[in-house]
């Protein structure tokens, strides 16, 4: 194993709802979760006293499943019916911490650059540098209805548009050198025109003059997170991700996952250490073994067969109501176009090789939303995760907490301490910003090197 | 009782205002100032802070007043949305209200940043519904200038998708039933399946109606369209008329077309913008008024004053008076450009006299004085039906809105004529606006009704 020297890097997902699918429903999770500002400060405070470097929150625009009722009715994890606008949030989460970054997530499908642009600055000032932007071109189609459209567009076009709007919004968060705003009482300059430019993009998907009417952020630009599973995710990752939401499952594809996206930064100039790649990784961790397994148990027992099929239905883009629960799962049929999600295509891919049944395929999907997961005490989830940061799997992970708030209260008072023990983790925060805490540069202000201008516009004379 | 919302706008409210001693030090991108002036404004027992905003950054032409920077301009500025959800987490009371526009963005998104930021306030949220009106704004979205009908035709539509999508849950849909395993009610919540001129938008919202039902809908319409929409739809609205009898006409004019949507009167509260010089005494106020005309370089109020006309007056005697051509132009523009014209004809004003007349107010109405004289002067606004309130501004922050509750306030809460406490935890509460009417409830409760 090679000696890293640098510190792994770890978020929460921070749902409320917990991320197993049977979750909310178990003994230890919130009563109520919905649209509970509460619970997300808790959630927030709680992770900020593990130190965390961040919060991550999935998003998107539009309610899911309402064409499988049963599903519907049951909520999952990934499908958010009605949650707070996540930047909202993560304005308000600001103010009741200090140090633990935000990752909220934002399309370029829907949202216009100079939007996205704003609200992230904005959000970078509000927390004092903590801000990320988790880039996501939607796979949804649905969402798609609510912006004007009848269908979603094509995989080439989001990936397309996504570059060109990530182009675009940070040039707008180039917009002004840190020291424009001379706000100078007894000259009367407020700030210095040769201070700020212009974007002036025109391009094939948008045209923006700018400059953006917020001034450049704590962090210089918010941090960029993006979650690259296609081979244009990964090729955008490398271009201009700081963060990536690793989707690979099993550390061998992992291990392969890594070195792949590394290997495509250097033609665009950046260092492999300027992104840093982090699987999702479900947790299932108790003081002895039998803890684990037992809060693992009582999860899996809360899920009935007929939604377990609804929601392997819903993973892998096929009806399986009428298939038989013991019989093996159905390979998509032979010539049917690839449709689905990468996550899809690893679960039948999974089925096919372990023979598995659709009982045995959905119990196995549920834990971990096709994910990876550990499950164990502290020293054997901490050997999982060590193992992986040094055979060059990640960079870090993105824990999903299966039972809220119980696991992300046992992450803190488990894990993590032993985490820093290893050496890890940090024993505390490096600095105040989310680019300091997970080791990233800080971009260069455009205007370092630029002689500033004074103007008087004086008194009465 | 009389309605009052203000404007925290860190640089004051005079063009001359960050420069003042009492001013604060810095106030580019400033959360504390701004936490401070919001609380300053909730111990006053406001009903709302109002944050106007635009999409881009106005007056780079203009170099010395872009340098100079003005109340109107806001070269850079928090995000409304996420600026107010912060402050909701250091405000109890308080009604926060954003702007944002119908022209530039989707009603999805905006319908979602407001829900959760009422759901972040726990029903105090405002929407302040413009159309956006600054030209350059349009080059940040690819658009072309559009015109006004264009754009108002756009806002009716766009706020019916927005309470639409507002309307999507009913009460009480999220079960979360952990013994069945019911976690919502497919039932109690419904797609919008709009289509219309300018979107096609499926729905339903993912989230919830909130605790004032939905977001309060501000307005700020001057023109026709724009008042005729207000009529229809707003729950308040800004209002910018220059004289006392312009506000009254605006009052009446846009209260009388309510009738035809069925409205009642009470159910839009017209809140014209009025800026408070006050001191302890009138001379204190004067000495305010006048050290803040003196931060003006005469080459900045000719600037501003060309901005404000749209016309460049560089180069003419600043003792003379507006050239022939503009003052006897008759054609249109904005109401305030018309004002301030008419006003420099009836009154023989130079250029000098005509910007040192624009400057306290940026050409709006100006109440100075002692506090008795500026509640004097509210109480007969008001009294006169020429307002159900006041948005305030401030010339020189925070000095301007702390005078103004320590002083001005407690003379109106004295009269009877404004709160002493807060009556109610919701936005929709404090402006005594009726309950909205929602499609899971056919025939809206009375309110009050037992």
């Amino acid at each position: 194993m090679s000696k890293r020297t640098d510190k792994m890097v770890l978020g929460i997902n921070g749902g409320a709802l917990g991320g197993h699918l049977g979750g909310w429903r178990h003994k230890d999770s919130f009563p109520n979760t919905t649209m509970r500002l509460d619970r997300m400060i808790e959630t927030a405070v709680t992770a900020e006293r593990g130190k965390f470097d961040f919060m991550f929150l999935a998003d998107g625009n539009g309610v899911r499943q309402m064409d499988k009722p049963l599903l519907f009715a049951a909520n999952s994890p990934s499908d958010r019916p009605a949650v707070f606008e996540p930047v909202t949030l993560f304005a308000a989460l600001a103010q009741h911490t200090r140090n633990i970054g935000f990752v909220a997530t934002a399309t370029t499908s829907y949202e216009e650059p100079f939007m996205i642009a704003r609200k992230f600055a904005s959000l970078d000032h509000l927390s004092g540098g903590r801000a990320a932007w988790n880039l996501v071109t939607t796979q949804y189609v649905e969402d798609a209805k609510n912006f004007n459209r009848d269908e979603h567009m094509g995989r080439e076009e989001r990936y397309e548009r996504a570059r060109e709007s990530l182009d675009v919004v940070r040039s707008l968060w180039d917009s002004w050198a840190e020291d424009a705003f001379v706000q100078d009482k007894s000259t009367g300059q407020f700030l210095d025109p040769s201070r700020v430019r212009l974007t002036s993009h025109r391009g094939k998907h948008f045209k923006v003059k700018g400059p953006l009417n917020v001034a450049r952020t704590p962090q210089g630009h918010p941090v960029v997170f993006m979650a690259g599973q296609s081979d244009d995710g990964k090729e955008l990752a490398a271009y201009g991700g700081e963060g990536l939401f690793g989707t690979a499952t099993g550390k061998e594809e992992a291990q392969a996952e890594y070195a792949d996206i590394k290997s495509r930064m250097p033609k665009y100039g950046r260092a492999p250490g300027a992104l840093k790649i982090l699987p999702g990784l479900s947790i299932y961790v108790g003081r002895t073994s039998a803890e684990a397994d037992e809060l693992y148990e009582e999860l899996q027992s809360l899920i009935s067969p007929a939604l377990g099929v609804t929601y392997l239905s819903k993973i892998v883009g096929m009806d399986l109501s009428q298939a038989p629960l013991d019989g093996p799962l159905p390979q998509r049929p032979a010539g049917q176009s690839l449709g689905g999600t990468a996550i899809g295509r690893s679960v039948l891919d999974m089925a096919a090789r372990e023979n598995l049944t659709v009982r045995k395929a959905y119990e196995r999907v549920l834990p971990a939303m096709a994910g990876n997961m550990v499950k164990g005490t502290p020293g054997q989830v901490v050997d999982f995760m060590e193992d992986w940061f040094r055979s060059e799997a990640c960079d870090g992970f993105i824990l999903s907490v299966p039972v809220q708030p119980r696991s992300l209260n046992s992450f803190v008072e488990l894990l993590v301490p032993e985490l820093q023990r290893r050496g890890l983790r940090p024993d505390d925060y490096v600095g105040p910003t989310l680019r300091e805490n997970m080791g990233l540069l800080r971009p260069d202000d455009p205007f370092l090197h630029q002689p500033s201008q004074q103007i008087k516009t004086g008194g009465r004379s | 009782m009389m309605h009052l919302a203000t404007i925290p706008n860190l640089v004051g409210g005079h063009l001359g205002g960050w420069r003042h001693k009492d001013a604060f030090d810095r106030s580019a991108m400033n959360l504390e100032a701004f936490i401070d002036m919001c609380q300053i404004a909730e111990r006053g027992k406001l009903d709302a802070v109002f944050l106007a905003d635009g999409n881009g950054v106005r007056d780079m032409h203009r170099p010395a007043l872009f340098a100079a920077n003005h109340p109107s301009a806001r070269p850079a500025f928090f995000e409304p949305t996420t600026l107010l959800s912060a402050v909701a987490m250091v405000t109890k009371r308080i009604g926060i209200v954003a702007t944002a526009t119908s022209t530039f963005d989707a009603p999805w998104m905006v319908a979602r940043r407001f829900a959760s930021m009422d759901h972040i306030s726990k029903g105090r949220a405002g929407w302040n519904l413009v159309t956006a009106s600054n030209a350059g704004d349009a080059l940040n979205f690819g658009l072309p200038e559009q015109s006004r009908d264009d754009r108002y035709a756009r806002a009716q539509e766009f706020y019916e998708v927005v309470v639409k999508l507002w309307d999507s849950w009913a009460d009480g849909a999220f079960v979360q039933d952990k013994a069945t395993g019911q976690y919502l009610d497919p039932a109690k919540v419904k797609p919008i399946e709009h289509e219309g001129q300018y979107f096609k938008v499926k729905g339903p919202l993912n989230i919830t109606p909130t605790q004032q039902g939905r977001p309060v809908v501000f307005m700020a319409g001057q023109s026709p369209p724009g008042m005729e929409l207000a009529a229809r739809y707003a729950d308040a609205l800004f209002g910018a008329g220059t004289t006392k009898q312009d506000c009254i006409d605006a009052y009446s004019n846009i209260k009388g077309r309510m009738a035809r949507y069925s409205r009642s009167p009470d159910t839009l509260k017209i809140l014209p913008g009025v800026s408070v010089f006050v001191g302890r005494t009138s001379t204190e106020a004067e000495e305010l008024y006048e050290e803040l005309q003196s931060l003006i370089s005469p080459a900045l109020g000719v600037h501003y004053l060309s901005k404000m006309l749209v016309h460049d007056l560089e180069g003419q005697p600043l003792d003379g008076p507006l050239p022939d051509d503009l003052a006897e132009e008759t054609l249109g523009g904005s109401s305030l450009r018309r004002y301030i014209l008419d006003m420099a004809k009836r009154d023989s004003l130079t250029i000098r006299q005509t910007y040192e007349r624009t400057l306290p107010a940026l050409g709006g109405p100006v109440f100075k004085g002692s506090a008795v004289q500026v509640a004097d002067e509210m109480e007969d606004w008001w009294r006169s039906k020429a307002g159900d309130g006041f948005t305030i501004m401030a010339p020189v922050q925070p000095r301007g809105l702390r005078d103004f509750v320590d002083l001005v306030v407690p003379e109106l809460q004295k009269r009877g004529v404004f709160r002493k406490e807060y009556e109610s935890t919701t936005l929709r509460g404090h402006l005594g606006l009726p309950e909205a009417p929602s499609q899971w409830q056919p025939q809206p409760a009375a309110r009050g009704a037992a």
